[in-house]
């Protein structure tokens, strides 16, 4: 599929929703960037981030209904406990390990950040969206990414890739989110992007 | 002497003599590693399902990501490449976790036991296995020894 400006747009937009949508309920600016949008090999992709050997906590959704995406948001482990102390509004540095309230720290933030992706689409471009419950992996980043993948890599050998990372404002917490359209989907995205 | 790394990714495998260390990550996917003392030569596939036979083998869909398709493609690669034969070869499976707890299938499960399956159709003898468990993987298979490094997720290093 062509990636043209239209479709960055589009990414773009959903990401910017995305963003608001953690500010507002972290109550700290969070700045969310596309780093880039491209067509991947599935054996490349997964051999570069194989590469790395960080532990993650990651948290992954189905987005289905009108337009099906693949949705994952990760973060270093560490960083994880600062998501954790903000969520539940702790003094930053009160959590320093690993735990039932990270896992759902990083939970709560996938499920903010894909239901801002979901209204872009139901609310700008009235196309129906359902969001499955978030599974949540602390892992090495290969393994989470492994996961993540496996259902696209079953029934294809290319995806489009959505990669951001961003920023949680005073805090240097990087993030990283992903998402990616199911085949089908690209058409969609194609339609919509072609009638902007 | 230094090693060169190479990165295998899903549905892929590799070829390659020694100094090379072919390395990966797993969660449920198994990685089946071949290896020749004699000819110090090896292989890592990184399979994904057990069998091409469930419809999703399209055209163009990659044959490196099922056990029956992919553990005879790459003994043949590695045959043409480095002349390993099937008496000069043995076999190391890694892998398949249930990370997924809420996925009623143990594909992981499903995948080693078809490896094995048709490792011993070829005559390929397996050596040694780590496979199993609820966390991912990190293995390293060094050609020049024919070990392999593996780290399940919180614990220590293991030399198979």
């Amino acid at each position: 599929m062509a990636i043209n400006k239209a479709l960055k747009f589009v990414a773009q937009l959903s990401i910017d929703k995305a963003s608001q949508a953690l500010s507002r309920f972290i109550r700290v600016g969070a700045k969310i960037e596309m780093d880039d949008i491209y067509m991947a090999d599935i054996s490349e992709i997964t051999g570069k981030l194989s590469a790395e050997s960080d532990e993650v906590v990651g948290a992954f959704i189905d987005l289905g209904g009108d337009v099906k995406f693949k949705f994952l948001f990760f973060v270093n482990a560490q960083d994880s406990c600062l998501l954790a102390d903000l969520i539940l509004r702790r003094p930053v540095g009160t959590t320093t390990t690993y735990d039932q309230y990270t896992s759902s720290a990083v939970q709560e933030i996938a499920n903010i950040l894909s239901c801002g992706i979901a209204s872009v689409f139901t609310s700008d471009f009235q196309l129906g969206i359902t969001i499955s419950p978030p599974t949540v992996i602390h892992d090495f980043v290969g393994t989470v990414f492994l996961e993540y993948f496996m259902s696209i890599a079953v029934e294809q050998n290319e995806v489009m890739m959505i990669e951001t990372t961003f920023k949680i404002v005073q805090q240097n917490i990087n993030c990283h989110m992903f998402i990616i359209p199911d085949s089908k989907t690209e058409k969609v995205l194609s339609y919509i992007s072609n009638t902007l | 002497m230094n090693s060169q790394e190479i990165v295998v990714g899903i549905a892929d495998y590799k070829v390659a003599k020694a100094p090379v260390v072919l390395s990966t990550n797993l969660g449920s996917c198994i990685a089946v590693c071949l290896y020749s003392s004699l000819h110090k030569a090896g292989s890592m596939l990184h399979i994904i399902l057990p069998d091409s036979s469930s419809g999703i083998n399209k055209d163009g869909i990659k044959t490196a990501k099922f056990a029956d398709t992919g553990i005879p493609e790459m003994f043949n690669k590695l045959q043409q490449v480095c002349g390993v034969g099937i008496n000069d070869c043995v076999a190391k499976l890694f892998g398949g976790a249930k990370i997924l707890q809420q996925v009623s299938n143990n594909i992981g499960q499903a995948n080693e036991i078809a490896a094995r399956a048709v490792l011993k159709q070829l005559g390929i003898r397996v050596v040694a296995a780590k496979t199993g468990g609820e966390k991912g993987y990190r293995v390293k298979f060094d050609l020049i020894t024919g070990k392999v490094q593996c780290q399940i997720f919180g614990e220590e290093i293991m030399e198979y």
